[in-house]
């Protein structure tokens, strides 16, 4: 039905030239109300944006246009559902680290982080200060190439490939920071109940701390061709406003929330990991514009920045697996540990029963809040696995901030908010 | 970089300049795959195999295999013992490495080759990194050091053999670098 | 008698090459069709290739190595040519199939009124060139508007509609850009143009940098260069009016902003750059097809390629204005800028300055 409705062009058919000039004649006072749809269906043009066209990602975007205005957006989602919560639940505990990693791909170790947070509490265990501070490094290495995913593909939604192949090229450096500590590139699964899997190898500070460097020399260079383009600025000043009321009302989350004035970070608000011994900024822009959302994110990338910097500093020594699960390792295990620095899973891994109790943990990843709930039984699988996604908060920019924009905004404002599809969807 | 207001013909002039940096100087990135190839970290997550003498049938790594990629096949050695070893569905597997920092006794044998083409589905299936056939005829298992060196001589089925093995290297200036390292 | 006979044939023979050879040259080889062929192939390629430096890749490599891959888009072309042609259900077909046709006719078309040489007067009549290449320009996109129409699709529509506003919002100052030329040389003929620079030894841009700016921009605008690649905006409205068309009609869609790259490219040399100066064919070389024709237009053709290259390397540089934006430009900064441009040729010819 949707293909049919609202497509005025018909250029082929006699009747309908006969039928829009009886029409024109007609005054719309005397028109019925079927009559008067009609007219205004045929001023209405419904695109139908994606789920295969170069600018829609993994859902359909349908939107209702007047001339150059759009009037509706519907958010078709779910193309990339992965029932990860119904599959997390008939599994064990410890199997649902990759799976909830495979939804947010730019940004799986906020993803393990929030889930092990959930299962920690559930568990009772807590992690050692050395592991609690590993966290805090791969997360932020983390949210950094997050957010250059971000700014990346919002280059190409704007058409600018080179910001693009930037972006991409320069999550390489840092991907590989994060491959020298755990051994993969996308999917690390490093963060375990109790501490994360393995150490940091020898001499990476300074290599940490040269491609630190390097991200500032970028980010001017990020700056002169792509935020301070006057070209970028026109398409993304005053577009798509999102008040700070709105932004409250709306339930928008992460950075896009923060560039809309309202000062609200988890790793502030409800601290979890290493951050409440750091010193760090969260950068708010009052705008609530496309171009406050890139500013945003450019901030939160020199934040994170200067977050790896103080705790490459400041990491303290010790285990990175807390003596809960350390003591039940078995002897050859342990005498792995001492001469790899890397964790064995003792058998508990594969048979953790969790006292019957729920928990929460929140956490804020690359895009926003990501929030869990977790219910126990008792049994070895979780009872209950819930979780939200921060891309599924940051919907209502679909619903709610594109309408009354030209359609060359659509993908500005798709672009700005970071929306990531799979996350959402889950 | 939080200033708003900006000179437009600064920014035109800015933009242009930077474009032409790169041109003049361009930093590639791209790593020319099929003629070079990384050389991977040796914390790498790659093909792994089971010590046949070393593992003791616990069943542990099929347990807590994420994708359920391991299952435990019954099989009869040559002197008429009976064993449980893990069959490895590489078609399945994602390289989390649970099963291999959750074996007691460490019996699985890593490796760095993440390069492999398979050229039937059921060459995915391996016991102790040989495919798996059916029935399996378990008199003929290779000894476990075969069974390494077929890791790491996978000549034949690896896409990038014959390539120049090159290093990253981190760099201030260019971010990562690639290096032979047969270059001094 | 024979000799007298033969004589008169080499003679005629002579004459008849003489006569006849020139236009097909000039048709056949260059600035013509063959010439626009090895352009299309070498601006393609230099397209991708200088994005790919500035953005730290390496672009086509892999069709022959030993050049860059230098021959991929030739590679291309042979793939497009074995594509299956679809015509889609809905489609007007008389329409869907013809346009592409008279688009490539129609963006040809211009390159036959363009001097690059002074021996071109002796071929065609060049006293109302620029009278004729502006229409010849400006007719283009109508059959581009024809394409979106005809596919029956509707992101082929709006792309057609986002072309025909900025068509619309832009030929008024290319009109404005070209008549304060013609004002300040005084003739509509291209060639007085070019010898009016060269008599006074000031290339056009720099006694009219107005309108040169002005030329530069509509001409990004025309052949859908970035920041103007509006009606083809890929996140938009997938390829614009092409969005149905596959094989080989899409290929002429697609090398078709660079056929009109190459010929506003030429317009611009000869209009702005000084044409064929440095070189200066003395009257006498100046009816050869070598000191006339080739030479001059090596100059030509050069000029242009810096021309086709600063604007294909754009887009690396910027992403792409919203319509009503590039609109607001047209209507807006580029109309006074097309009046300031009259106003200053104007200027320059009243108070005699040049």
């Amino acid at each position: 039905m949707a293909y049919e409705e609202g497509f005025s062009i018909e250029k082929n058919s006699v009747e309908g030239a006969k039928m829009s000039a009886s029409q024109d004649r007609a005054t719309t006072a005397n028109l019925t109300y079927d009559e008067l749809a009609g007219l205004k269906a045929e001023r209405e043009l419904v695109l139908l944006i994606g789920p295969a066209h170069p600018g829609s990602g993994h859902m359909k975007i349908k939107v209702w246009m007047d001339g150059d205005i759009i009037q509706r957006v519907d958010p078709d989602i779910g193309f990339v559902h992965r029932t990860t919560e119904k599959l997390s639940e008939n599994r064990l505990y410890i199997k649902a680290i990759p799976i909830v990693e495979r939804v947010m791909l730019p940004d799986t170790i906020n993803a393990n982080l929030a889930y092990v947070i959930a299962l920690e509490r559930l568990l009772g265990i807590e992690p050692t200060p050395r592991a609690q501070y590993l966290r805090t490094l791969t997360s932020e290495i983390n949210r950094i190439t997050s957010h250059l995913y971000g700014i990346g593909l919002y280059g190409i939604f704007l058409g600018s490939s080179t910001v693009y192949m930037w972006a991409f090229a320069d999550r390489e450096p840092l991907i590989d920071l994060l491959e020298e500590i755990s051994g993969a590139r996308i999917t690390y699964s490093y963060i375990i109940p109790g501490g994360v899997r393995w150490d940091l190898p020898a001499g990476f500070k300074e290599r940490a701390e040269t491609v630190l460097q390097y991200m500032e020399a970028r980010l001017k260079d990020y700056e002169k061709i792509w935020v301070k383009n006057p070209v970028v600025m026109d398409r993304t000043e005053g577009v798509g406003i999102v008040s700070k009321s709105d932004a409250i009302r709306l339930g928008i989350t992460g950075p896009n929330l923060r560039a809309s004035g309202v000062d609200y970070d988890t790793r502030r608000a409800k601290p979890y990991a290493a951050y409440p011994n750091l010193d760090f900024n969260v950068p708010t822009f009052s705008e609530g514009d496309c171009y406050a959302r890139l500013l945003q994110r450019v901030e939160e990338i020199e934040q994170s920045i200067r977050i790896i910097r103080q705790v490459l500093k400041d990491i303290p020594d010790g285990r990175i697996i807390s003596d809960d699960i350390y003591s039940k390792m078995n002897p050859l295990q342990k005498r792995m540990y001492e001469m790899k620095h890397r964790v064995m899973f003792p058998a508990y891994m594969a048979s953790m029963r969790p006292a019957a109790g729920r928990s929460t943990a929140s956490v804020e990843a690359g895009r926003g809040e990501i929030f869990f709930y977790l219910v126990s039984n008792g049994d070895k699988v979780p009872f209950r696995f819930r979780w939200v996604t921060p891309s599924f908060l940051n919907l209502p920019f679909f619903t709610h901030v594109m309408v009354g924009q030209h359609l060359a905004d659509l993908p500005a404002i798709y672009g700005s908010s970071d929306y990531f599809p799979p996350e959402a969807d889950r | 970089m939080t200033g708003r207001k900006n000179n437009r013909i600064r920014g035109h002039v800015d933009a242009l300049a930077t474009g032409f940096k790169y041109l003049a100087e361009p930093n590639r990135m791209t790593l020319n795959y099929p003629d070079e190839s990384m050389n991977l970290k040796d914390n790498y997550r790659g093909f792994f195999a089971v010590k046949d003498k070393t593992c003791i049938g616990c069943s542990l790594c099929e347990i807590v295999c994420p994708p359920k990629a391991i299952s435990m096949l019954d099989l009869t050695d040559a002197g008429g013992k009976k064993k449980k070893r893990p069959m490895i569905d590489w078609g399945l597997c994602i390289f989390c490495y649970f099963c291999v920092d959750i074996c007691p006794t460490d019996a699985f044998q890593t490796s760095q080759v993440h390069d492999k083409a398979f050229y039937s589905e059921t060459e995915y299936q391996t016991v102790h990194g040989e495919p798996m056939q059916y029935p399996y005829d378990y008199s003929k298992r290779p000894d476990y050091k075969e069974i390494y060196e077929s890791f790491h001589d996978v000549a034949p089925d690896d896409p990038s053999a014959g390539s120049k093995k090159v290093v990253p290297k981190f760099d201030k200036k260019r971010g990562i670098k690639y290096e032979h390292p047969g270059q001094p | 008698m024979i000799q007298i006979l033969s004589l008169l044939v080499s003679v005629s023979l002579l004459s008849f090459i003489e006569y006849i050879l020139p236009p097909i040259l000039y048709i056949i080889v260059f600035p013509g069709l063959i010439v626009v062929l090895l352009m299309l192939f070498f601006m393609i390629w230099l397209e991708r290739k200088v994005a790919a430096k500035t953005q730290l890749r390496f672009g086509p490599l892999y069709v022959s190595k030993r050049f860059g891959g230098v021959i991929q888009t030739v590679a291309d072309l042979i793939r497009f040519s074995f594509q299956e042609f679809i015509i889609p259900a809905g489609a007007d077909v008389f329409a869907y199939i013809q346009a592409p046709g008279l688009l490539m006719a129609f963006g040809l078309l211009p390159l036959i009124f363009i001097p690059v040489g002074p021996y071109y007067a002796n071929i065609f009549p060049a006293n109302y060139s620029l009278l004729i290449v502006i229409p010849l320009i400006i007719i283009t996109p109508i059959y581009v508007i024809l394409l979106g129409w005809a596919s029956d699709n509707k992101f082929s529509f709006v792309g057609s509609i986002r072309e025909a506003f900025l068509v619309i919002s832009y030929e008024i100052p290319l009109i404005l850009s070209i008549l304060s030329m013609i004002l300040l040389y005084g003739s509509v003929n291209a060639i007085n143009g070019v010898s009016f620079q060269i008599g006074r030894g000031i290339p056009g841009i720099v006694l009219n940098p107005i309108a040169a700016f002005l030329f530069l921009v509509v001409m990004i605008r025309t052949t859908g260069r970035f920041p103007f690649e509006i009606s083809e905006a890929e996140s938009e409205v997938v390829m614009g009016p092409y969005t149905e068309y596959s094989a080989l009609f899409f290929g002429i869609g697609m090398s078709l902003p660079y056929i009109e790259l190459y010929s506003f490219s030429l317009l611009f040399s000869v209009l702005f750059l000084g044409g064929w100066w440095p070189i200066v064919p003395s009257a006498a070389a100046a009816s050869g097809v070598v000191g006339g024709l080739l030479l001059p237009g090596l100059v030509v053709f050069i000029k242009a390629l810096i021309v086709m290259a600063f604007l294909v390397f754009l887009r690396a540089v910027y992403p792409r204005y919203r319509i009503d934006q590039a609109i607001t430009v047209g209507w807006d900064q580029a109309l006074y800028l097309g009046f300031a441009a009259v106003a200053l040729s104007i200027a320059l010819v009243w108070s005699g300055l040049v």
